[in-house]
């Protein structure tokens, strides 16, 4: 289905809609800027990425995934895929490093949609920044109890 | 489309595997989707399930109230007739007076239902069953399907003949269904207002469709116990399931049998529908609704004049060109060797201080002399003014102190 099509569905209500201060926000996993625009909606395009944390606790950012977008049509399913079967999405952990899951993006995108894709590195970065954040205080802490 | 898009049919046992691996999508989920039919006929259809209801035709109006007219000092509304309660004198009948009757009281011939045209409640609900094949429009509903491994989801018969309810649930654990149903669960609120009351105490979120064919089919019990989920037969589908709200998208769960009868039910673009008869699935306005691809594409690039450059002719920020030397630069060239020249010539002076030192020191003694000079010029003056005054005073008897007019 056209990215056009589903937009003009979708655009005036979906689940992940939210309006709050006179924005038009969005909790789209695979919308990195946060606001519903036409571009950076994912879950109606055909390739998008979108950066996800992983939370064990609340506020606590354990991981980044990477969620891309599959194809909408019909998959074939007798293949075997490691990743979990999804109708949507394949996941990827970003436990392996930032480098190999900017690589994904840059991949996924090539060099179009810049907007998009800086959006994607934008976000997967700062992430991994509160990410480090969080578990050098914890290190700290840790060390500090054991004192 | 040259090639007609497959879908397998999974074994109801196991997730992975898959009964029948290629069967052709029915027609109905190529419909195009038209959310302003659904919308409207949604609208209509909800209203249908009302029941009369209307406030008592004397509610308000028991009471012999009249008015007391003019001349009273007080408004022309009936007023309750008799005396020796607080009741009698107040306003009646009126829909603004307190204990008045309502303005317009509800009828119970109020037109409760509404009819709509069939071929615009069957292309509605050809709608609704194709945007149930559309992942993006069941996310945009609220399901989650994240787990799901396939939409439109088809599963053998074999779940027609369940009739426990843990077989239903496992079912739907198995293919990650059960994300929805807890979605469900956890999401049941209270309603706000009344309702509850009135035997609508709890709000409870959709959760999948399950859809059936064969007509002795035991599922209706084994699911109709877990929250959320709803069975139908194929023939009897109802727009007010397959797009509660009139949103599109339900995340529906189809039996091998009820998929396979849709071609029959809601016919295909070569022929007619045999069971809804005569009814010819709608056609798309515009047959490739690609908006991007048909502006990318080589017909229209190629008769598409060449992007326009924007170009920007000045800062977006004015810059002040006698503070800010680079916006100086771009005004007047020159400005940058100008400046160069202005440094090199206070160089050029600060270069051997010693020689201003000399200067300055040189202007000091000679301002040191002039002053010596000037002051013994005054000093002469003084004296010479001095000496004339006393030859005055002294010798034409000028009286000491008048004033020298000369």
């Amino acid at each position: 289905m056209s990215q056009s099509v589903l937009w003009e569905v979708v655009k005036g209500n979906n689940a992940f809609l939210v309006k709050r201060n006179g924005l038009t926000l969005s909790t789209d996993p695979f919308n990195n800027t946060g606001v519903q625009t036409y571009s950076s909606t994912g879950f109606i395009t055909k390739n998008a990425i979108g950066v996800v944390p992983t939370q064990s606790k609340v506020n606590q950012i354990n991981n980044v995934n990477l969620v891309a977008r599959k194809s909408t049509k019909f998959q074939q399913v007798d293949r075997k895929t490691k990743n979990t079967q999804s109708v949507y999405a394949s996941t990827l952990s970003v436990k392996h490093g930032i480098h190999t899951a900017s690589r994904v993006i840059r991949k996924r995108f090539g060099t179009r949609r810049l907007g998009l894709q800086k959006a994607a590195l934008r976000k997967l970065v700062k992430l991994n920044r509160a990410n480090a954040v969080r578990r050098r205080n914890e290190i700290a802490a840790t060390k500090a109890q054991k004192k | 489309m040259t090639s007609v898009p497959l879908v397998s049919v999974f074994s109801a046992d196991d997730s992975s595997k898959v009964t029948a691996k290629h069967i052709p999508l029915p027609a109905v989920f190529q419909t195009p989707i038209r959310p302003d039919i659904v919308s409207f006929v949604h609208t209509n259809i909800a209203k249908n399930r009302r029941q009369a209801h209307a406030v008592n035709p004397q509610a308000g109006m028991q009471h012999s109230a009249e008015s007391w007219g003019t001349g009273r000092a007080v408004a022309r509304i009936p007023r309750v007739s008799g005396s020796g309660t607080h009741r009698s004198g107040q306003a009646a009948f009126g829909n603004q007076c307190r204990k008045g009757r309502m303005s317009l009281p509800i009828k119970v011939w109020r037109r409760w239902h509404r009819r709509v045209n069939i071929k615009q409640k069957r292309h509605a609900a050809a709608t609704a069953v194709a945007a149930t094949g559309i992942v993006p429009l069941v996310l945009a509903r609220g399901h989650r399907i994240s787990q799901v491994p396939q939409i439109p989801l088809v599963v053998e018969d074999k779940i027609e003949s369940y009739e426990k309810t843990t077989d239903a649930l496992n079912f739907l654990k198995r293919f990650g269904a059960f994300e929805d149903v807890q979605k469900v669960v956890s999401t049941k609120v209270v309603r706000a207002g009344i309702s509850k009351q009135r035997g609508k105490k709890y709000r409870v979120r959709k959760g999948p469709l399950v859809v059936y064919f064969n007509e002795n089919a035991k599922l209706l019990k084994a699911f109709r116990n877990v929250p959320g989920v709803e069975v139908v037969n194929v023939t009897r589908l109802n727009l007010l399931q397959l797009a509660p709200g009139g949103q599109l998208g339900r995340f529906v769960i189809w039996t091998q049998s009820a998929f396979a009868h849709l071609d029959k039910l809601f016919g295909t673009y070569r022929y007619t529908s045999i069971i809804k008869d005569g009814y010819q699935l709608l056609r798309p306005l515009i047959t490739n609704p690609d908006l991007a691809r048909i502006i990318n594409s080589n017909q229209v690039q190629e008769k598409v004049q060449p992007a326009k450059t924007t170009k920007v002719l000045h800062e977006v920020q004015k810059k002040n060109p006698l503070k800010n030397t680079k916006a100086m630069d771009r005004l007047n060239p020159y400005a940058k060797k100008q400046r160069a020249a202005a440094v090199a010539a206070i160089k050029a002076n600060t270069k051997g201080t010693k020689k201003i030192k000399k200067n300055k020191a040189l202007k000091k003694a000679s301002r040191a002399a002039y002053n010596k000079v000037a002051a013994s010029l005054n000093d002469a003056t003084k004296a010479a003014v001095q000496e004339e005054q006393d030859i005055k005073v002294k010798y034409f008897s000028v009286q000491k102190g008048a004033a020298q007019t000369e």
